[in-house]
């Protein structure tokens, strides 16, 4: 296909990009639009450093590459570099969204359909303390195609359908914004969430009128599933990247594989297999997905590799190096990640605690050692009863000691694919997951 | 009627990880908004890429065709062009910048790990159309971003520090890099008044969302019933600015073509909010003041934005604001914000305590504590004339102090 300059390892990664939106606030048609896009990033290494481009004409790849390989210096050994080595070479066609569920084939009329029909069944002009509503549906769909000196050729596709559904609740002066989003690979995967929809509608208004400011300190604390799927990809999932600690003494010895890191009940796990938000059967430098169980009862048995990282600390390669686009430069991220259900009952885990607080659903975290989350919707937990709604402005704890504070885990397990993560300036899809756990120390703010 | 947009962006940039050179990386994108208007509406084609005038055209008009999007508006007209270059480095003359960089501060901080992006950005925006428009801005800068990781620290990062300049000056990069790290392992004590010095970027957010014209009509701004009131500090004015004196990137022109009087507006003038903003939809269905705030679609019509908010500097410098008082630099600080009733609440991770131009030692983590209404009220000190320490404006405040982490 394309003619890789001699002595030096390249690799091509093309990708065509659909998108469509639709956006109604209040009532008007506020976006409306799709774009189509196609680029390519290619990389040169000559052992020492990486010479990258980006183009958006598919026709002068080779004379990109060519121009590449001017500013590189020859090795006649670059395929023994450990990198280089480790490298995989893959010949395979992944392409799932030929038929009639592409969503390219998903006219704006059918769009429009389904977000009129959540319109219809979502917006209550009758309820004063709404003010504001905005509603809107959007898909993206990428084909990539991965080719590589030392023989790779990969062709992949993914992608997603979103349905948001947001309004802002005005009492006494203050508008609370909530609401509910949706994201699935399938078009048809969109219909029927609008029971879900009213019902979280009418929690963020609840939590408008009653909620009340939560009282700083330490509490225990148990996290929704889908709290629990932040704080797995925050506290713990970040740690894991192997690209942080490539020469590191100090993070070396402090995550070394064997070392008790959490309590016995926690085990984490990421994988680009499942066909979810964080799918990637082969990463942007051609590995094969694999299934990488980073914490088992506590101990820590794995990370997420690059090819880089992988040489660097001599371990296998993982499948996690991904870009944000063509556009951006692959690093060591996360796909699917998620803690491992338990074998507690979610509900005794509450009942059980006479003094703490329930985080229903989190808006963003950040995970340096001092992890943080912005709970949305928090309660009072009194006696084992949910009471109040509680305004909580950010929930914060160490990983080196939250992780040995778990002292219950859920086996109502999900996992959730409205995840975006970011990272070094790019944003990639993930999924994050877990069931329902309980903290018995976290911080309030 | 048509009407084409164009960005051209060239990027250079070289990458170094763990004090090693990591990547070269060069792209060169160009982006054209085709739009064909006609009774009120505008069909648009998006294209990333080069394609001729005329294919680009026909598909804007064949969406006029099948996707129309409502723009009942008169097309601006004006001609300006407006150059900020002051000079362009060539991809080795970057090269060799960054290894003297990196060079100087590996040698002389050997107790940090670092990680670095040196890059070039040039852009050159146009837009002209058939009721006479003709506007082109055009600006380049290089920008340093370091992160740093102290050897014994069992963090991934534990600082950073960046800046853009027109014209890129190797002493600045050493004197910043100084300050940040000569002192880094120097604990020192919180201050009982704790008075923030940072760029102000990261919290004017809030502002641009309460000052929306839309918001404020419909009620859901926390101004919405403080028009023409006095509820931040006498020494606070805000405005949106263009101008391009003391920001980069900017056009002079907003997403519906407006131009404002000497690229300014005044929203909140020594406390006093005047107004808020609006693009030509939200002025013409809301019936607010048109203040020239739109931001740019390529693939859609615009919509209420495109603010670029400045705080007016004192006359007096960072120092003589502090006048004697230490304040305190947040260095990481992140997952928290501002609530939707305007509270503040943000851990900051790595503090550094300075005299104003010096960085005098490393802070305890603490939660930096506030509101809208006091930081830029009763809290707010002022932005000096200078810029010591960031080499950027900065924004002095006093905030309580919430739970040790």
């Amino acid at each position: 296909m394309y003619q890789f300059p001699k002595d030096l390892y390249a690799d091509v990664r093309i990708e065509e990009n659909y998108n469509l939106w639709l956006g109604v606030k209040n009532g008007d048609l506020d976006s409306d639009g799709s774009t189509k896009e196609a680029g390519a990033f290619i990389r040169v290494f000559d052992g020492t450093m990486w010479y990258t481009g980006t183009t958006n004409k598919l026709d002068e790849i080779q004379k990109e590459l060519d121009n590449l390989a001017t500013l590189a210096t020859p090795n006649p050994d670059i395929l023994n570099h450990p990198m280089v080595k480790l490298l995989e070479v893959h010949k395979d066609t992944v392409l799932k969204f030929d038929g009639d569920d592409d969503v390219r084939k998903i006219t704006r009329e059918k769009w429009k359909k389904l977000l009129d029909g959540y319109i219809a069944a979502c917006v209550d002009d009758s309820i004063p303390e709404i003010n504001y509503w905005q509603a809107g549906v959007n898909c993206s769909h990428t084909k990539k195609s991965f080719y590589s000196s030392k023989g790779a050729e990969i062709h992949q596709d993914m992608q997603n359908c979103w349905l948001t559904f947001f309004v802002g609740i005005t009492v006494d002066g203050v508008t609370n914004y909530g609401g509910k989003a949706y994201s699935k690979i399938y078009f048809d995967e969109l219909k029927g969430w609008e029971e879900e929809v009213i019902k979280e509608r009418d929690r963020y208004r609840d939590f408008a009128k009653n909620a009340v400011q939560a009282e700083p300190g330490e509490y225990t604390v148990v996290l929704s599933p889908c709290t629990t799927a932040m704080f797995t990809h925050e506290s713990f999932g970040h740690k894991s990247e192997a690209d942080f600690m490539l020469n590191d003494k100090t993070l070396q010895e402090e995550w070394v594989m064997g070392k008790k890191v959490g309590s016995e009940l926690v085990s984490i796990c990421d994988t680009g297999k499942l066909f979810n938000h964080g799918y990637v059967p082969y990463d942007d430098e051609g590995t094969k997905a694999g299934e990488v169980w980073l914490m088992k009862e506590g101990v820590l048995t794995g990370r997420l590799h690059d090819a880089k990282s992988a040489a660097a600390l001599n371990e296998a390669l993982t499948g996690n190096c991904r870009a944000q686009s063509y556009q951006h430069f692959p690093v060591v991220r996360m796909t699917n990640t998620y803690m491992a259900a338990g074998k507690d009952d979610p509900e005794q885990m509450i009942k059980d605690v006479k003094d703490g607080i329930y985080v229903y659903m989190v808006e963003y975290g950040t995970g340096q050692a001092t992890f943080t989350m912005k709970p949305s919707l928090s309660y009072r937990i009194r006696d084992g009863k949910l009471c109040e709604p509680l305004r909580i402005n950010v929930l914060t704890g160490s990983v080196f000691e939250t992780l040995f504070e778990i002292d219950a885990v859920g086996t109502d397990f999900e996992l959730f694919d409205t995840y975006t993560c970011g990272k070094n300036g790019q944003s990639v899809a993930v999924s994050a997951g877990g069931p329902s756990i309980r903290v018995k120390r976290l911080t309030v703010n | 009627m048509r009407e084409k947009m164009m960005f051209e962006e060239v990027v250079s940039q070289i990458k170094y990880e763990e004090n090693k050179l990591l990547s070269f990386h060069r792209s060169s994108t160009d982006t054209t908004s085709y739009r064909v208007y006609e009774d009120g509406k505008v069909g648009i084609h998006y294209q990333v890429g080069k394609m001729s005038e005329e294919e680009g055209f026909d598909l804007a008009e064949e969406n006029l065709k099948v996707r129309p999007r409502p723009y009942p508006f008169t097309l601006e007209s004006g001609k300006r062009s407006r150059n900020k270059i002051e000079r362009e480095v060539a991809d080795r003359e970057l090269l060799d910048l960054a290894k003297e960089c990196m060079a100087y501060i590996c040698e002389n901080y050997p107790r940090f790990v670092f990680g670095a992006s040196f890059s070039q950005r040039k852009v050159i925006a146009r837009q002209n159309n058939d009721a006479g428009m003709e506007y082109e801005n055009i600006d380049c800068a290089v920008s340093v971003d370091i992160n740093f990781k102290h050897v014994d620290s069992k963090d991934i990062t534990d600082g950073y520090f960046s800046f853009s300049l027109r014209d890129f000056d190797k002493e600045i990069f050493t004197k910043m890099a100084d300050n940040y790290l000569a002192n880094y392992e120097k604990e020192v004590e919180l201050p009982e008044e704790i008075i923030i010095d940072t760029q102000y970027y990261g919290f004017l957010g809030i502002l641009n969302s309460n000052l929306d014209g839309e918001s404020i009509a419909l009620k859901t701004s926390l101004l919405s019933d403080k028009i023409g009131e006095k509820v931040f500090s006498e020494d606070f004015t805000l405005v949106h600015d263009v101008s391009d004196e003391e920001t980069w990137f900017n056009r002079f022109w907003d997403g519906d073509g407006c131009v404002t009087e000497n690229d300014k507006r005044v929203f909140i003038d020594k406390g006093v909010v005047l107004t808020g903003y609006a693009d030509k939809k939200n002025a013409d269905k809301y019936k607010i003041a048109h203040t020239g705030n739109a931001y740019t679609s390529m693939a859609d019509i615009p919509g209420a934005g495109g603010l670029n908010f400045r705080i007016a500097r004192s006359e007096k410098t960072v120092k003589e604001l502090l006048n004697g008082r230490y304040c305190v630099i947040p260095v990481m600080y992140s997952g928290g914000g501002f609530a939707d009733n305007g509270d503040y609440t943000m851990p900051i991770q790595c503090a550094m305590l300075s005299d104003g131009e010096k960085i005098l030692g490393k802070l305890p983590p603490f939660t930096m504590v506030s509101s809208m209404w006091d930081m830029f009220g009763k809290d707010f000190i002022g932005v000096g004339s200078d810029n010591p320490i960031f080499n950027d404006k900065q924004i002095l405040f006093r905030v309580r102090k919430g739970n040790i982490l």
